[in-house]
């Protein structure tokens, strides 16, 4: 085998033929995936938005949605803290960071679950009305999807525990923090779409 | 093995800058909507808010401004096909 065909097998195997990391890639395919799934629920809503007209969205509780978009926001320097720290070979400090964007994350969740609660007893229900649909199913994945991060986060925590992080080591913090912070650019675009605009 | 990061271990400082700016914004945004602006301004001003916030994260908390060019244009191009199908959705 020449020079060149065993380095290329070497890249290979270590997951770096293409010049970059196959997880982080990965990820960032995922991610682009996602970003066509959240279009096509936003799109329907803002189709509905502007043909039908939305005044249930009047009921929106304008202020209560922005404290809670900024849980989120301060979950997203939790998790670039936790990367930061682990690269700087600080174990139990990105375990804290990690602890603190879970809470964060559950805060967010618990928000979100008694806004549903609140529109719920307004009589804004998934099938009342055409705004109930649109606007449960995107709030709702966007949750479902907010869920998931806090187990990967507890996943990404525990593993940091066990000594699976190291400054050199950290691929699966950052593919994680990847994630997360997709989800934050996917509230803050919804946040400005659903509650903002009239 | 992994990709050497193009990012030094200790940058805490610009990414508690960046979250500074991103509730800045966000403040902004709340009283821009509360405030008498009208449509189509407010929408124009909203959105540009949002999408800088959004363009703040993807920057600098997921390392796309130092990181391989790939990554933003796998991330980027899914973006502007998104746009497009959210003004046809809004204009048919």
């Amino acid at each position: 085998m020449s020079q060149q065909a065993m380095t290329h097998a070497e890249d290979y195997s270590a997951g770096l033929a293409l010049g970059v990391d196959h997880r982080k890639i990965g990820m960032w395919l995922f991610i682009a995936s996602e970003v066509m799934f959240f279009g096509g629920l936003i799109a329907t809503y803002l189709h509905y938005k502007y043909t039908l007209g939305f005044p249930e969205a009047s009921r929106l509780n304008i202020v209560a949605v922005g404290v809670n978009t900024t849980i989120l926001l301060t979950s997203s320097l939790a998790v670039v803290m936790a990367l930061s720290s682990i690269r700087a070979g600080r174990s139990g400090r990105m375990s804290v960071f990690l602890l603190l964007t879970i809470l964060l994350g559950a805060t967010f969740l618990t928000g979100q679950a008694l806004e549903f609660s609140h529109l719920y007893g307004e009589g804004v229900t998934l099938t009342g009305s055409v705004f109930g649909s649109s606007f449960f199913t995107l709030t709702g994945f966007h949750g479902l999807h907010v869920l998931a991060g806090v187990v990967w986060a507890i996943v990404v925590l525990v593993r940091g525990l066990r000594r699976a992080f190291s400054a050199e080591r950290n691929m699966g913090v950052e593919v994680f923090g990847l994630y997360w912070h997709f989800v934050d650019i996917v509230w803050i675009m919804l946040f400005t779409l659903i509650y903002l605009i009239p | 093995m992994q990709v050497p990061s193009a990012q030094p271990a200790r940058r805490w400082p610009l990414y508690l800058g960046v979250f500074l700016v991103l509730i800045l914004l966000t403040v902004i945004e709340i009283m821009v909507a509360g405030s008498g602006v009208t449509p189509p301004a407010l929408n124009v001003i909203l959105l540009a808010l949002s999408f800088s916030k959004a363009g703040l994260v993807a920057a600098f908390y997921m390392h796309l401004r130092g990181d391989h060019r790939l990554y933003t244009a796998i991330f980027v191009l899914p973006v502007l096909l998104l746009m497009v199908f959210a003004v046809l959705s809004v204009l048919i």
